[in-house]
């Protein structure tokens, strides 16, 4: 008599520890291959973009934090610019300097945190330590430069809320100092690791034609082989002046765009945001860090839409203004969200435990999902 | 095949081992976390950075009740209440709910003579909303509101904020 199978559905989150935050999964599984997994998102819904049309235009920076809290300046950044836009307004060069080093630190430790995390969800705690002991510096850098250490609101329409703190550019130089052989200790320890490179490579592959259809953005598209990024190709603030490379996965354990590819690019682009950091505090000019900015905003009736490359990828904010004090509709569209359309497509036939590793290697933080 | 097998078994031992001596390097270096909060070398508030956005305070004797910090909030947890008396319009309370609070700093900001502000204090958890509210005019009592003396036009802004920073300082010690 054989044994009787079937298949079975299962509820993975919305409470699971490797979810990173509140997402549900259902998962129709045959043992520990899976036939399907499907997101069901929504659980952290908290009406931003709603409240963004109660609030005034300053009122609702606060909020773009909460938006996606692991890469708050550049979602500060990327409210800012629109309310600009719509206003015309000119913004000194050192506020554009200041918001692009910010927005670098951001993104260095937003990837660490989620290099840290991919490790973490195959089951070595060691890196994720390490990664959150990094990351705890750069929090102590932003605490001395804006007084928070996760929700920063550092940036305002017109500019930035301060300057830098007396000593700020050597501090920073000093932990990007320590902060390169750490990269070095980092990539001996996770990414040359025999056991990592079996869990991670050809898991999860997404091809290029793929990441393009789902609009991916991001590390995750530029791992898929597309060498697209924001900041150089439909360039802003600063960046124009900068040098800097893209990295583009280039499938070294065999397949193009697999989560191993993921781990790297991002591993490449914290490289490439230290040299971006360098090259801003060598350039950083004198003057204001706020510009003129109107008592009372009320943009003329029109609409505005402004791309941004944040640590998740292409972050845009749409507005419309309606001539009042409050934005008529506010829109944010995120890189997590389109993340998870190409889950159920590419969970098609994966073991589990793998689900968890390419859920990790495609960096989606939840509160960025739902907004 | 099976030198495959034996060679894949090699390389995880040989890069554990590479971990372990990592991880047994990190035993001795200078440990990272400090012990708190009775072990840290000076008293907590006082490590935190100048700017550190933690707890608001308001200094009374400078507020114009101007009341731009209350419009500036984006959720409405300050709550000035003024009045009219015969001496004038005085301020019978100034309530901010730092149970709502967001620590954003928006408030700070359009003060025009710096009375709000934020101090680096931020271990005043507690067990019930009711005592999440800053009351800065005692109940009952009323405040007269700071007038900012009259000078040159151009003056003026500067002027105020230097008096109202020294006057500040006056006020510190019994505030
Ligand atoms: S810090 Fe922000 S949330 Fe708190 S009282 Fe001031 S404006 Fe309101
Ligand atoms: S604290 Fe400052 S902004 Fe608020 S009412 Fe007083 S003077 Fe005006």
């Amino acid at each position: 008599m054989g044994i009787q199978t079937e298949e079975m559905m299962l509820n993975m989150g919305p409470q699971h520890p490797s979810t990173h935050g509140v997402i549900r999964f259902v998962v129709k599984s045959d043992g520990e291959v899976m036939t399907e997994a499907v997101p069901d998102v929504g659980y952290l819904h908290r009406s931003i973009e709603k409240i963004g049309e109660i609030c005034e235009y300053n009122g609702f920076m606060p909020y773009t934090d909460r938006a996606d809290y692991l890469s708050a300046m550049n979602a500060n950044q990327g409210y800012a610019m629109v309310v600009e836009k719509l206003l015309g307004l000119e913004i000194p060069e050192r506020a554009e300097y200041l918001r692009v080093i910010a927005a670098e630190l951001n993104r260095i430790i937003s990837h660490i945190l989620s290099l840290g995390a991919v490790a973490m969800d195959i089951g070595a705690a060691t890196p994720f330590v390490l990664a959150l002991k990094e990351r705890e510096k750069v929090n102590d850098l932003m605490e001395a430069l804006c007084g928070q250490r996760l929700t920063y609101s550092y940036v305002r329409i017109g500019g930035v809320s301060y300057d830098m703190p007396p000593g700020f550019i050597e501090r920073s130089l000093k932990f990007l100092a320590d902060f390169e052989p750490f990269m070095d200790e980092f990539e001996n320890l996770v990414p040359e690791n025999k056991i990592f490179i079996e869990r991670t490579a050809g898991v999860g592959v997404i091809t290029r034609e793929d990441a393009i259809a789902y609009n991916l953005v991001g590390p995750n598209l530029r791992a898929s082989g597309v060498d697209w990024d924001l900041r150089r190709d439909m360039t802003y603030s600063v960046y124009p002046k900068l040098q800097f490379e893209v990295p583009v996965g280039v499938g070294s354990q065999g397949v193009v765009g697999d989560s191993f590819d993921r781990f790297i690019v991002r591993i490449k682009e914290i490289k490439q945001s230290i040299s971006l950091l360098k090259q801003c505090f060598a350039q950083i000019p004198e003057g204001d860090f706020l510009g003129e900015i109107p008592r009372v905003m009320k943009p003329a009736v029109g609409e505005c839409y402004v791309r941004t490359e944040s640590s998740r990828g292409d972050m845009g904010y749409y507005l419309i203004s309606d001539g009042s004090k409050n934005a008529f509709r506010v829109r944010i569209r995120t890189g997590s969200f389109t993340s998870m359309s190409i889950i159920e497509k590419i969970s098609r036939g994966m073991m589990l435990a793998d689900l968890v590793t390419f859920i990790a290697s495609l960096d989606v933080v939840a509160p960025e999902i739902d907004r | 095949m099976s030198s495959g097998y034996f060679n894949n078994i090699k390389e995880a031992t040989v890069s554990l081992f590479n971990g372990f001596a990592i991880t047994l390097s990190n035993m001795f270096r200078k440990p990272v976390t400090l012990q708190y909060p009775d072990k840290t070398p000076r008293s907590v508030t006082d490590l935190m950075p100048e700017r550190s956005r933690s707890w608001l305070k308001v200094e009374m004797p400078i507020c114009t009740a101007c009341l731009n910090c209350e419009k500036a909030c984006p959720i409405d947890c300050i709550k000035i209440t003024t009045e009219k008396d015969p001496s004038g319009r005085v301020m019978s309370g100034f309530d901010i709910d730092m149970a709502k609070c967001m620590y954003c700093g928006l408030c700070t900001e359009p003060c025009p003579t710096g009375a709000i502000h934020f101090i680096p204090e931020f271990e005043r958890a507690s067990f019930s909303l009711d005592q999440m509210i800053s009351r800065f005019v005692p109940e009952g009592e009323k405040v007269v509101p700071y007038k900012v003396p009259k000078k040159d036009k151009d003056e003026e802004k500067n002027s105020a904020k230097e008096e109202a920073e020294d006057k500040a300082a006056e006020a510190e010690p019994d505030a």
